[in-house]
């Protein structure tokens, strides 16, 4: 126990690292003679993005039996689970990673033969599919010793955990936040609090730990920073010409998701803020020559965000901002260290997929404002109810409230079976050509 | 001998009779396209078998159209598919039936009997009328599929899950000069991967049972080895793979059961 | 009489308010202890029709995307308001769709019942959410919510639901047709309560002696036994429900564990009874409690198959496609699935379905 424990830290402080120094280095030299195309200079900080990905999952591959196990949502208040010593996966951000590799379709077959139907959110057969099939795209990911499941993203994280579940034959702890129609009331986040603190109970007893307080304030204090520093990142794309492009945030979001809560995390958006800063003030973009600024709505569509993101690039067209990426920066506002569960409750629950259409409206309409986009394109994610019910009324008002021209494309997030390429170009494209 | 059962497959797409003898031997078939006014064909075709037939003798409805047939007997494609496989096979086995508008397969037992089923009804893209689509667009005769499939030396790829969506790819695919052979192989192997997933819904089709093919899709060869590709085993055609259904139906009415 | 003219009925004779209601679980003791007619909203089946039919994709299931276009079309004229459960994500989003930007004009309630097991933490939400939703139905009422008036409510809804749960557990000695049984069980979607207990006390005759069905047993587990041209399908196919596992319908029985009386505070009973009602997964996080469930249930029937009836696109059900098929293969259960999409008629392939699996299990299989 002790020696795995060891090889797990040293794994993941040097084994990790050299892995992702060579494998950098391999990308570099096939990237070497690549013309940048559309796009601005690439971004130094990717570099250390993908060092600290590739760290944190090949330090997975040494966690369990060396340290207590949670595979977590991304919506779950992971704050209260590293003080425990919990190394937490992703399975959403591993299911992106797949859908970027383009191998959701294999391994969504495989959750289909187990009988889980198609029409089910592609994260969730991406998952099922690597559990059922033992594939993965990360070497391997630990076995759980615990599932932590919060609804404020949606309620299919709940039939998908429950399943994870029954398979694993592991205790899940379920964070059932309320939906927020307007606003909350007192018992709601009575009740977030309280199942935060059943919960924790839960946490403390597999992991074999008692919560330290100070350790718990750390976390949170550094989960609100991490929040703020990664807000700051974003803002950088208000200048114009905006430094990055939001398809380049959908990639740097990673660590404020998986890494949350960690100096890590924090250590790197510092070092991005002020990359993006500096290239802000040089006038340097993340287009060669913007001359359309666009906001997206809803995921990324993960297996086409180059030909998509290059498709508009060719054509000036720069996503300067996006509701998804914006989540990540608004969620640890709430968090006050004076009231650690309480404020967690509460910023947990007022998490942007919990709140209802008139939030998000207002959202689109600040960030359309402060950004100074003249465009839109709303992703229907089919995999994506929470996110994608209501979007036909959004268009309809963006449109006409703030006069921009908004696109409904129907696709999926990580799916490439459900969308059709030459279609959606297409449609893309005659989208484009309409701002003349 | 004449013949003492009648057994009938109104199908969507084609219409099939047949006329047994006691044992079970078929003594006349007849196959033609379905006429949109089922009733008066089915009854035109059944005169044609009753010539051969003791006065009498039960018919046996299956079909889409089932219901339309004065019969003695109506049953499911999926129950007289299984038992029109089973006597000729005499084996427990799977069946695939592919027809013009569904796909089904069938897990048969050791007594003819159906353990098992799953239809593919739903979307045409796992269907025959997938290839007849977009083969019809390419003007690729039917007659002439197997060869150019065999004939490919490379995979090209139709991704499309969508007969509709798939018909605009291989016309870019073509525009694109890639070459008709791979093209054809390519929409086999994309129908031959739903129609094995569909293997896979139906439980256990792992093991040393045997897998057979029956309907008009069946007698493709490009589609039976695209399949054996598929599902890596060996895929056997039933004999008159198109009359299965009916012979099955017959043999629901066959006096004295079946032999 | 029809529906409308019924809901009409209600107000003119007796000052009744009514409430449109999503599917599933909602307190419907609240809303009769306040004299609200409650008018359960399983779809219509059909396409939807009308403006409101494009404003919700078409990978939103059809339940949802016919309510909104029923509301938006301005249909639900005869009814005072809608009251929304926290069933899935589709609902949750059809209540903030219809609130916020539908301009659907009518008063909206929510229900945001707990989920996962019974919890203290649950228990006390779930108290304090009924104690809330009484609030706004008083002042959508204009009446108080009186403590005994909501006794005789639960009194009221568990006479009902047992004599639901009689003719369901007892279905085989039930002298009606499926069709006959389920549209007089479906009634109670919106019939005042003490008129649904008179249709059910009257229907007590059918109960006969000793067992009547003939037909081949059927566990039908689901949402909504719609289109209702399923129930000709399974008679003519010679299968009959013998165990009802439909949110609609069985999924919604109090059976309640022990006798709590009527002493205490109401609304905590009311709380403490809603962990009552069978496994659904819309509520609960427990799958395996569920596939317990239904094999008892599967057991005390008789039933030879199952019959999981699902709507496309229905995330709660569908994850638990793959548990309910291993749970019924490991006993040598046949199971059949159907998807359904609400249309009007049951199509021909789901009728063939239905025969293919009933002529399984006559042949033996099963038996």
């Amino acid at each position: 126990m002790i020696l795995r424990r060891a090889r797990y830290e040293l794994q993941g402080r040097l084994g990790g690292r050299l892995l992702a120094a060579f494998e950098g280095w391999l990308a570099r030299r096939r990237h070497s003679r690549r013309r940048p195309g559309p796009f601005g200079p690439p971004l130094e900080s990717s570099r250390k993005l993908k060092e600290l990905m590739s760290v944190h999952y090949f330090e997975g591959r040494y966690a369990d039996g060396a340290v207590p196990v949670a595979w977590v949502t991304s919506g779950f208040p992971v704050e209260v689970l590293r003080p425990l010593g919990f190394h937490a996966v992703y399975p959403e951000n591993h299911a992106a990673l797949c859908g970027v590799q383009r191998l959701v379709p294999a391994l969504s077959d495989a959750a289909e033969r187990e009988g889980y139907p198609r029409d089910l959110c592609s994260y969730a057969r991406t998952d099922l599919g690597s559990l059922c099939s033992g594939r993965t795209p990360v070497g391997r990911l630990p076995r759980p010793d615990l599932l932590a499941c919060c609804t404020n993203i949606c309620q299919t994280v709940l039939y998908w955990y429950r399943a994870l579940s029954a398979r694993l034959g592991v205790p899940l702890v379920l964070l059932d936040t309320p939906y927020v129609y307007g606003s909350t009331k007192p018992h709601h986040l009575r009740y977030v609090q309280d199942q935060l603190e059943e919960l924790v109970r839960v946490a403390e007893r597999i992991s074999g730990r008692r919560t330290d307080p100070e350790a718990l304030l750390a976390t949170a204090g550094k989960a609100k920073e991490g929040t703020e520093l990664w807000g700051e990142c974003l803002a950088a794309g208000r200048h114009c010409p905006a430094p990055w492009t939001a398809i380049d945030g959908f990639f740097h979001m990673a660590p404020i998701v998986s890494l949350r809560g960690t100096d890590a995390c924090n250590a790197y958006y510092r070092m991005l803020r002020d990359e993006l800063l500096d290239r802000a003030r040089r006038g340097v973009g993340g287009l060669r020559e913007e001359k359309y600024r666009l906001l997206w709505d809803n995921l990324p569509i993960w297996f086409a965000v180059r030909e998509l993101s290059t498709l508009f690039a060719a054509r000036g067209f720069n996503f300067v901002c996006a509701s998804y990426t914006e989540a990540w920066a608004e969620a640890g506002a709430r968090i006050d260290l004076a009231d650690p569960l309480g404020s967690l409750s509460a910023a947990y629950t007022h998490v942007l997929l919990n709140e209802d259409l008139e939030h998000r409206r207002t959202l689109l309409g600040r960030l359309a404002r402060d950004y100074q986009v003249e465009g839109a394109v709303l992703h229907s994610d089919r995999s994506c109810k929470p996110y994608s019910i209501g979007q036909v009324d959004l268009r309809e008002r963006l449109a006409r409230d703030l006069g921009l021209r908004v696109l409904l494309l129907e696709a999926d997030h990580s799916d490439p079976r459900a969308y059709t390429a030459e279609a959606g170009e297409t449609r893309l494209t005659a989208f484009m050509e309409s701002f003349g | 001998m004449r013949a003492v059962a009648l057994g009938v497959d109104v199908g969507s797409t084609t219409c099939k009779a047949v006329a047994l003898d006691a044992a079970g031997r078929t003594v006349l078939e007849r196959l033609e396209p379905a006429d949109p006014r089922v009733e008066p064909q089915v009854e035109r075709m059944l005169e044609e078998l009753r010539a051969v037939a003791e006065p009498g003798a039960p018919v046996g409805a299956t079909g889409y159209g089932r219901k339309r047939v004065r019969s003695s007997r109506v049953l499911t494609e999926i129950t007289c598919h299984a038992r029109g496989a089973f006597a000729h096979a005499g084996r427990p086995g799977l069946l695939v039936d592919m027809g013009g508008q569904d796909t089904k397969v069938i897990r048969i037992g050791v007594h003819g009997e159906v353990l098992d089923f799953a239809m593919n009804d739903k979307c045409a893209a796992g269907t025959g009328r997938f290839l007849e689509v977009i083969l019809g667009r390419l003007r690729v005769p039917l007659a002439e599929v197997a060869g150019f499939a065999r004939a490919a030396d490379r995979k090209v790829a139709v991704s499309s899950t969508c007969t509709v969506f798939a018909e605009s790819e291989v016309i870019s695919l073509v525009a694109a000069g890639e070459p008709l052979s791979g093209i054809v192989r390519g929409l086999h192997q994309a129908l031959a991967a739903r129609v094995a997933a569909l293997l896979r819904a139906s439980a256990d089709a792992a093991g040393e049972i045997e897998i057979w093919m029956s309907g008009g899709v069946a007698q493709n060869a490009a589609m039976v080895a695209a399949l054996e590709e598929a599902l890596g085993r060996a895929v056997a055609v039933l004999p008159r793979p198109q009359l299965v259904g009916a012979i099955g139906a017959a043999l629901a009415v066959l006096p004295g059961g079946h032999p | 009489m029809t529906r409308n003219e019924y809901i009409a009925r209600q107000r003119q004779a007796h000052g009744r308010l009514s409430l449109a209601v999503l599917p599933v679980h909602y307190p419907k003791e609240l809303l009769t202890a306040l004299d609200v007619l409650a008018v359960e909203l399983w779809g219509p089946p059909g396409p939807p029709r009308g403006d409101g039919a494009g404003r919700l994709q078409s990978y939103v299931c059809a339940l949802a995307r016919n309510a909104l276009a029923f509301l938006a079309a301005g249909k639900a004229e005869a009814v005072d308001g809608v009251l929304f459960p926290h069933t899935c994500d589709t609902i949750q989003g059809l209540a903030a769709l219809a609130r916020e930007l539908g301009g659907f004009g009518k008063a909206i309630f929510t229900f945001l019942h707990p989920k996962g097991p019974p919890r203290p933490s649950a228990r006390a939400y779930l108290e304090a959410e009924l104690r809330a939703l009484a609030g706004e139905l008083e002042r959508f009422t204009g009446r108080a919510l009186r403590p005994e008036r909501l006794r005789a409510a639960m009194r009221l809804h568990r006479e009902i639901d047992r004599r639901r749960a009689l003719l369901l557990d007892e279905r085989r000695r039930v002298a009606l047709s499926d069709s006959a049984l389920y549209e007089l069980l479906r009634r109670g979607e919106w019939l005042w309560p003490e008129d649904h207990l008179a249709e059910l006390r009257a229907a007590a005759g059918a109960l006969a002696p000793t067992p009547v069905q003939e037909g081949v047993p059927l566990l039908a587990t689901g949402y909504v036994p719609e289109p209702a041209g399923l129930f000709g399908a399974l008679e003519e196919a010679g299968a009959y429900l013998a165990a009802d596992d439909y949110a609609a319908v069985g999924r919604r029985l109090s059976r309640p564990r022990e006798d709590r009386g009527d002493e205490g505070d109401p609304l905590r009973l009311l709380a403490e009874a809603y962990f009552d009602a069978p496994p659904c997964p819309t509520r609960s996080a427990d799958s395996r409690g569920r596939m317990r469930y239904l094999e008892g249930l599967l057991e005390r029937s008789g039933s030879r198959g199952v019959l999981v009836h699902v709507q496309k696109f229905c995330e709660p059900e569908l994850f638990d496609l793959p548990a309910l098929r291993s749970t019924f293969a490991a006993r040598g259960v046949p199971l059949l699935v159907l998807e359904g999409e609400l249309e009007a008629k049951l199509p021909a392939p789901a009728v063939t379905r239905i025969e293919a699996f009933v002529e399984m299990l006559t042949a033996g299989r099963g038996a």
